[in-house]
């Protein structure tokens, strides 16, 4: 394992502070629940760490709120914070769905939403939801803060654009049509403590004759930053939902996803997998049935 | 119908909570790692990372000249590096699986081990090893063990080398094999293999060793299934007298046959610590090194060839059951019997031939995993079997009632069943009670849809009791009075989270005639009664407890003599209730207590306590043929499974699995169940999810974040079914429990699975890659 010194701020501005001080020897302590795997691992990447900063205490990072349509999550709010929000549940419904499934009640109880984002893993399950809502992040520094899109901060797996002396404040979106269909599909090996084999977040809007006049795709797992995946979203835009079309989607997205993994170990199961993954969310947040 | 609760006992076949179960769930209970001595420092193995190679230098200069670092040891300062159990405490040079322990560290605290453990420097020469039970087969294969031999005519041979270990090969000789092929109307060929499987105990392999003069040289206390197997590491290790080396077991976090070798081993090397260092020496297996160095499940590879006559009676059975033992191995020659023994299933075969053996490759050990190769031989033969049924045409359940063994009939080592056999009332009851034929029905219905869809089977099987002519089956107990009208009650098997202190306790009872609540069960020291053998082979209840129900009866008996007199009576007019004799018919105005009785009897000088060996039977197979009575009695399981299949992802939910036993007589209905449910819940992880991916070696798998074994979430619905039978063999008429309850689980899951796809599984588990494509995938884009 790979010893470290422990510092545990009272405030945001001491964490910027210290983590201008250390940068690079620095790393976050929010939840810790992939952090101290890596120590243990003893991972390459950390092997430059002289110091862990706990920022787990921090209150002021925990807070959820709706302000005038836009719905700002602190970046150490927990998985168990976020399910029983009941904002979140009003107008992101399935970002709450992809928080019940990561882990078991102790990962939830101390993982955070910002810890899963900086991590970084092409497998995490909070951000496909986020990342269809565009999201943006705040990032804070001693010298100031600054706004970035979720899909452009992760930049591949295990990869962000996150600077030696920052934090992830906040996460930001506007919140959504909660008359709109919403679905967050996953995939593991067991039905609970399972890493996604893949997952899957859905947002449909549609106007009063049943037309999507809004829809975001992004499939988790897939490829190593999950995106939307606008060529397979465009194919619904303007119609409307039919069992037919979301299977053809779903056909579209794994082609795109082989577009850009290229053919792996992993294709011959994924490949027919996410399309299915993809119609089944599309189905479920439209209500259409399967064809028998 | 034969179901529990026709039985006439005082203590048995009642439910009783578990006598350690306050323990456990307050936290009381003490286990080895709990374990904490004054100057105890901390020991610690470095394990090679490569699968068979030469170990040119060792330099532990830099490592020993760390503050705090009291020891350093390899091979040269060790009295010697192999085990008597084959596995080695330190390599001899060259190391034959990933893992393997090269050099052993103690220091002060944990932090020094690791830094020591680091700063040791190794130069290995990597060798082109063997790994896969084909490649061990190979005919140009290297030779990875100096005793393995080779074929001759497809057959394990002395005179030839190769990788085979000679010892662990059994054939099954009966009746005329070609006769029998020639006489069938139908005959078909399949093959099945299994992978390699982790216990997954929560609690690891741990232990606490110090100097104890007291005890002689050293006593150990360790996470331990077999404390007086672990006794025979101690002493060994060191080179000490058994007398002096004493082993006391602490409560045990799970075991189902695993914490025995590592374990062992680790004693061992915390022992040479302990002898250099001059410290007590903890040792704590990390999760990893646990993955690494305990015993896993054997993989096998099964060719099966059945003949039948056109309406379905199985008339020729020819088998080649082949384990993969690992580097190093002290078990399958064990194991093998057994698997040789049920290599043709629970049917009346008349022509039987089949040929069992293991296999060194350049991998961790196989050992002893809850079923002791029953899971895997259960899994082939019963997916066979359906498949015969589906090729014949004919009726899957049908096709067992034709050929299942009943009273009378003779097994595949031609032993006859003598005792009832209720075979096929469990399969009655089993169809009845779970709706088969309506599920299965209705689940067709699901057979055309593209999404999900539902199947249900059956499987039956039969398993011997305890070690039958594996070795022999003996054992003592001890039961002691107390003068203050408590009983002890001592004996050389242990409690490994079983329940055998809990069904000990209602034996001790039942023999007494005393209650349950005043009997106190002594946890293994080696140092305070006679090695009985392991616990092991589902034998604690049904032979291993034959002396605690005799040791019990004469305790009793004298006891009772003691009231009689005090009664002024014959001990045969003396009876007891609550703990208090009393004259037969006398209303209970004339009683003496059990506590006055005992005083009585410590202040006449009258014997306090009794000890009792129960010898085995006289059973024994004969080594070329496989004939011969192998076992004292059988255990029946039938076992009905029901999924539902996610065609589109390969993810099979396992929606209830029913579970019926012929457990004899039910010793506690609570134990029994929470067996049957643990096995349905192991079962299942078989039959889907768990699996160790070797690679050249290496174990893919080493936590639980990639090992994946079901949680209370995924568990189906479960339904214990308990029959119970007439049968003198076990104690008190019980048969075997522990192993039974998971070995046909994986098999029926399996075998639910294919009804619900209509593709056979032969290979195991039914994870999603499998399910849905018919082949596993791993990293690096090699396709097993």
């Amino acid at each position: 394992m790979i010893r470290f010194d422990y510092k545990r701020p009272d405030s945001i501005e001491e964490c910027l502070a210290l983590l201008d001080m250390y940068r690079e020897k620095a790393r976050l302590f929010a939840g810790g629940t992939d952090l101290m795997v890596e120590f243990r691992a003893e991972d390459k990447k950390l092997k430059d760490v002289e110091l862990v900063l706990d920022i787990s205490k921090l209150t002021e990072l925990k807070i959820i709120k709706l302000d005038q349509g836009s719905i700002s999550i602190g970046s150490g709010a927990t998985f168990s914070q976020i399910i029983e929000n009941p904002v979140l549940e009003k107008y992101a419904p399935f970002f709450i769905e992809a928080c019940k499934t990561v882990g078991s009640p102790q990962i939830r109880n101390t993982g955070t939403v910002g810890g899963n984002i900086g991590t970084a893993s092409p497998a995490s399950d909070s951000v496909p939801p986020l990342v269809a809502m565009d999201s943006k992040l705040v990032l804070a520094s001693s010298k100031g803060t600054r706004n970035i899109l979720l899909s452009d901060f992760i930049e591949g797996a295990g990869r962000t654009l996150i600077q030696p002396d920052e934090v992830i404040k906040s996460i930001q979106f506007k919140k959504l049509k909660p008359e709109a269909g919403f679905s967050f599909v996953k995939l593991g090996r067991r039905k609970t403590l399972a890493i996604a084999r893949m997952n899957v977040a859905v947002y449909v809007e549609s106007d009063k004759d049943g037309v999507v006049t809004d829809v975001r795709i992004v499939p988790g797992s897939a490829t190593p930053v999950s995106k939307r995946i606008f060529e397979a979203e465009n194919m619904l835009l303007g119609k409307i939902p039919s069992y037919d079309l979301h299977e053809a989607i779903g056909k579209k997205v794994s082609e795109k996803m082989i577009g850009i993994t290229g053919k792996r170990w992993s294709t011959p199961y994924k490949e027919p997998v996410i399309a299915s993954l993809v119609k089944r969310a599309l189905n479920e947040a439209t209500g259409v049935k399967e064809n028998e | 119908m034969p179901l529990m609760g026709t039985k006439n006992y005082r203590h048995l076949n009642k439910r009783l909570n578990r006598v350690d179960s306050a323990d456990k769930i307050t936290g009381r209970a003490l286990y080895a790692a709990d374990v904490k001595v004054p100057g105890m420092i901390f020991g610690g193995s470095l394990r090679c990372k490569y699968a068979y190679a030469i170990i040119v230098e060792i330099d532990t200069s830099k490592a020993k000249a760390i503050p705090g670092v009291y020891a350093v040891l390899t091979a040269k300062d060790v009295p010697k590096t192999q085990s008597w159990a084959d596995y080695p405490y330190l390599s001899d040079g060259t190391v034959r699986f990933v893992g393997e322990t090269v050099a052993i560290v103690a220091a002060e605290t944990t932090d020094l081990v690791e830094d020591a453990l680091k700063a040791i420097e190794v130069e290995y020469e990597e060798l082109d090893g063997v790994y896969t039970i084909e490649g061990a087969l190979e005919k140009n294969a290297v030779q990875i063990r100096e005793k393995g031999v080779g074929l001759k005519d497809g057959l394990p041979d002395k005179d030839k080398k190769g990788n085979i270990f000679y010892d662990s090969y059994y054939p099954i000789r009966k009746g005329d094999i070609e006769k029998g092929f020639s006489e069938a109307d139908f005959i078909l060929e399949r093959e099945y293999k299994t992978p390699f499987v982790e216990h997954s105990y929560i609690e690891r392999e741990a232990c606490v060793v110090m100097k104890d003069p007291d005890a002689g040289i050293v006593t150990a206390y360790a996470s331990a299934q077999n404390p007086f197997f672990t006794r025979r590491y101690l002493a060994d290790a060191i080179q000490a007298p058994f007398n002096k080396c004493r082993v006391v077991q602490k409560m045990l976090g799970g075991s189902f046959g695993g914490k025995e070798e590592l374990v062992g081993l680790m004693v061992g090397r915390a022992a040479l610590l302990v002898m250099a260092t001059d410290r007590p020496v903890k040792m704590v297996a990390t999760r990893e090194e646990s993955f690494m160095e305990s015993a896993k499940r054997h993989p096998f590879n099964f060719k099966y060839k059945a003949g039948l006559t056109k309406d379905g009676k199985i008339i020729a059975w020819e088998g080649t059951q082949i384990a993969n033992a690992g580097a190093y191995n002290n078990q399958t020659q064990y194991l093998n019997c057994r698997a040789a023994i049920h290599s043709a299933g629970v049917y009346n075969i008349p022509n039987i031939k089949t040929d069992t053996y293991g296999v060194f490759t350049n991998n961790i050990h196989s050992g002893a995993m809850r079923g002791y190769s029953s899971p895997q031989i259960i899994f082939a033969q019963e997916q066979f079997l359906n498949e015969i049924a589906k090729e014949m045409g004919i009726d899957e359940i049908d096709l067992r009632r034709k050929n299942i063994l009943k009273q009378g009939d003779l097994t595949a080592t031609s032993q006859k069943l003598t005792a009832e056999t209720i075979t096929l009332e469990m399969i009655d009851h089993m169809v009845n009670t779970t709706e088969y034929y309506r599920k299965k029905e209705e689940y067709s219905n699901t057979h055309k849809s593209k999404e999900k869809r539902k199947g249900i089977a059956l499987v039956s099987c039969y398993r011997g009791s305890g070690y039958g002519a594996e070795t022999p089956d003996a054992g003592g107990s001890l039961v002691t009075a107390i003068e203050d009208g408590t009983i002890l009650i001592n004996t050389g098997l242990a409690e490994n989270g079983q329940g055998l202190k809990t069904a000990y306790t209602q034996i001790a009872a039942e023999g007494i005639g005393c209650t349950t609540d005043i009997i106190n069960f002594v946890g293994v020291d080696t140092h305070s009664i006679p090695d009985s053998g392991m616990t092991v082979a589902s034998r604690g209840t049904v032979m291993g407890a034959q002396s605690m129900r005799k040791a019990s009866i004469d305790l009793g008996t004298l006891l009772r003599e003691t009231a009689a007199m005090l009664l002024k009576t014959d001990p045969d007019k003396v009876d007891i209730d609550n703990n208090e004799f009393y004259i037969i018919g006398s209303d209970g105005k004339n009683k003496v207590s059990l506590a006055d009785v005992c005083n009585t009897r410590l202040w006449t000088g009258k014997a306090m306590a009794v000890y009792n060996w129960s010898e085995p039977g006289d059973l024994g197979i004969d080594h070329h043929t496989g004939q011969g009575d192998a076992f004292p009695t059988y255990s029946y399981g039938v076992v009905v499974a029901e999924v539902e299949v996610d065609m589109e992802t390969g993810f099979v939910d396992v929606l209830k699995v029913s579970s019926g036993h012929d457990v004899g007589t039910c010793v506690n209905p609570d134990t029994v169940e929470g067996q049957i449910y643990g096995g349905i819940a192991m079962g299942q992880g078989f039959g889907v999810t768990e699996e160790v991916p070797v690679n050249k070696g290496q174990l893919e798998s080493k936590n639980f974040d990639s090992y994946i074994f079901p949680t209370s979430i995924d568990v189906p619905e479960m339904e214990a079914v308990i029959f119970e039978c007439d049968d003198s063999a076990g104690t008190y008429g019980a048969k075997s429990l522990g192993e039974p309850a998971t070995e046909a689980v994986g098999a029926a899951i399996a075998a639910a699975v294919a009804n619900a796809t209509g593709v056979p599984v032969r290979e195991l588990p039914c994870n999603l890659e499998r399910t849905l494509l018919g082949k596993s995938l791993s990293k690096g884009g090699m396709i097993k």
